[in-house]
């Protein structure tokens, strides 16, 4: 199965915003990740982020990092505008 | 013609080079990239007579857009009027108000056609037969318009469910309007993907850069209509934050080519209290945006929960010593009815958006009541007047009877 890449904006918050969850997600799926960037502000984290994996496991551990509040935004945000 | 103005993109976070391509990130760090210009060869090539003899249209700038040779798409969109709006200053107790009036601008009646002018005449250079994009509105329509008279074939995605005057004012061009099921980040992933694997000109995406660029002719033409000066206050809608982040760079390049003289400005930023994530990380003092997941409110043209210029656009607030503001549905209701009634002008709820929070700005004293403000209105009230129902007294009715006439009006 061919790998696919995608750049995302992870925005991490709320009560398990601090849990390490990009280790998790690695241990749980098979998605090799690379992170490009990461600020940190009180309690709310944003982390530029290239993940490969084949595509299926991808939407399976984004849909998993959403269950654990992180809002995943490929790095085309805005694609839709008014 | 070779154009030397326009030398390349940069990232805007790490300043790294790149081609003027169809690419719009940085590689590194995921970075926006930005059009860069060699300023020094613009400043001595042109001049406020140079400008003021060309054509009306917002190409009088071209200096300072981001394209090789001369403009091919949307050639006369642009140089809307600037209206002195004594009777809302009135109304709103301050003494120098104008009201920027891109409700009228060519052909669709929005800020949209200076965007797309830019990014279609750059995708034409760049050699894209297809251009595309994903709008719930504004952008849509200009798409579909200016491609069509361009001779471009486009493609316009929209959720489903949008109104049906929406989708008429793209059907109507010939473009191919495609309806996507799902959840508003769902779709923000598909057209994403669909932008890196068909090779379409996806305006807001691969030429982004190009795009973004077209929003600060409406800066340069507020300083030039005002008579060469840059306005203390602008108040500007914000969903991307994008027009906001581009005026506030028009106002510096104009600065910086020799048009005007520097002098004290600034930036404030609208949104609705229903979709408010750059105005509520402004009030906190962050420049980290708390995405809005679900946004609620009658201002559709700028419920962008996870703004992509979001962080830009609070650090300009703050760099210039603006603020930003929200406005709830019944206050951007009062406000479209409140421009119209004292200016004559009919205002999508966007433009609702920007003068009810300009009004709370002035109340809370962020905005001085003494000096010029210009509020910038974006959108036509025609394309969202659904958002008025129940809101408008209907017309009297009468048998046709002079003595029912006469009795109405004595009332
Ligand atoms: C009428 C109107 N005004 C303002 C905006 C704000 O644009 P930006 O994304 O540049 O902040 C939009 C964008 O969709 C719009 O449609
Ligand atoms: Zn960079």
């Amino acid at each position: 199965m061919a790998k696919f890449k995608g750049r995302y904006w992870l925005n991490f918050s709320g009560p398990k915003a601090t849990d390490p969850l990009i280790y998790l997600m690695s241990k749980k799926f098979d998605v090799i990740f690379n992170i490009r960037q990461a600020t940190i502000s009180g309690e709310m984290g944003l982390m530029g982020v290239e993940f490969e994996a084949e595509r299926e496991e991808l939407k399976a551990a984004i849909a998993w990092l959403e269950e654990h509040g992180v809002t995943v935004e490929p790095v085309e945000i805005n694609t839709i505008e008014g | 013609m070779s154009e030397p103005f326009f030398s390349q993109l940069k990232c805007r976070e790490c300043g790294a080079l790149y081609p003027k391509k169809a690419i719009h990130v940085c590689e590194y760090d995921f970075g926006p990239l930005e059009a860069d210009y060699d300023y020094g060869k613009i400043r001595a090539a042109i001049s406020r007579g140079k400008i003021q003899s060309r054509p009306l249209t917002m190409w009088r700038y071209r200096e300072l857009l981001p394209i090789d040779g001369e403009p091919t798409v949307g050639l006369k969109v642009g140089f809307t009027p600037l209206v002195k709006a004594d009777r809302l200053a009135e109304a709103l107790g301050v003494s120098e108000l104008y009201v920027k009036n891109d409700a009228v601008n060519y052909p669709t009646l929005s800020f949209k056609d200076r965007v797309v002018a830019v990014a279609l005449s750059r995708a034409r250079e760049l050699g894209f037969k297809i251009v595309a994009c994903a709008s719930t509105g504004n952008l849509a329509n200009s798409v579909a318009a200016n491609a069509a008279a361009a001779g471009l074939e486009s493609y316009v995605l929209i959720p489903y469910d949008l109104e049906r005057s929406k989708v008429l004012n793209s059907l109507v061009y010939g473009t191919r309007v495609i309806g996507i099921e799902g959840a508003y980040d769902q779709v923000n992933r598909l057209c994403s993907e669909i932008a890196g694997k068909h090779g379409w000109g996806f305006v807001n995406v691969n030429l982004r850069p190009y795009y973004a660029e077209g929003s600060k002719t409406m800066g340069f033409e507020i300083i030039e209509q005002l008579g060469w000066e840059i306005p203390a206050h602008t108040v500007i809608p914000m969903a991307s934050g994008s027009l906001l982040t581009k005026i506030n760079k028009a106002y510096r390049e104009a600065v910086k080519v020799g048009l005007v003289s520097e002098s004290k400005f600034g930036i404030y930023g609208a949104q609705a209290a229903g979709c408010n994530p750059i105005a509520a990380a402004q009030k906190a003092g962050t420049d980290l945006i708390r995405p809005v997941p679900k946004p609620d409110t009658i201002a559709k043209s700028l419920a962008i929960g996870t703004p992509a210029d979001g962080y830009y656009a609070v650090n300009v607030m703050r760099n210039t010593g603006g603020a930003a503001e929200d406005a709830t549905d019944s206050e951007i209701i009062d406000a479209i009815k409140l421009l119209a009634e004292t200016e004559g002008i009919f205002t999508e709820t966007a433009g609702g958006v920007t003068l009810a929070c300009a009004q709370k700005l002035i109340v809370s004293g962020k905005i001085p009541r003494d000096e010029r403000i210009v509020i910038c209105i974006t959108g036509n009230g025609l394309k969202t007047a659904e958002a008025l129902d129940g809101h408008l007294p209907p017309p009297a009715r009468i048998k046709p009877s002079l003595r029912e006439f006469d009795a109405l009006i004595a009332k």
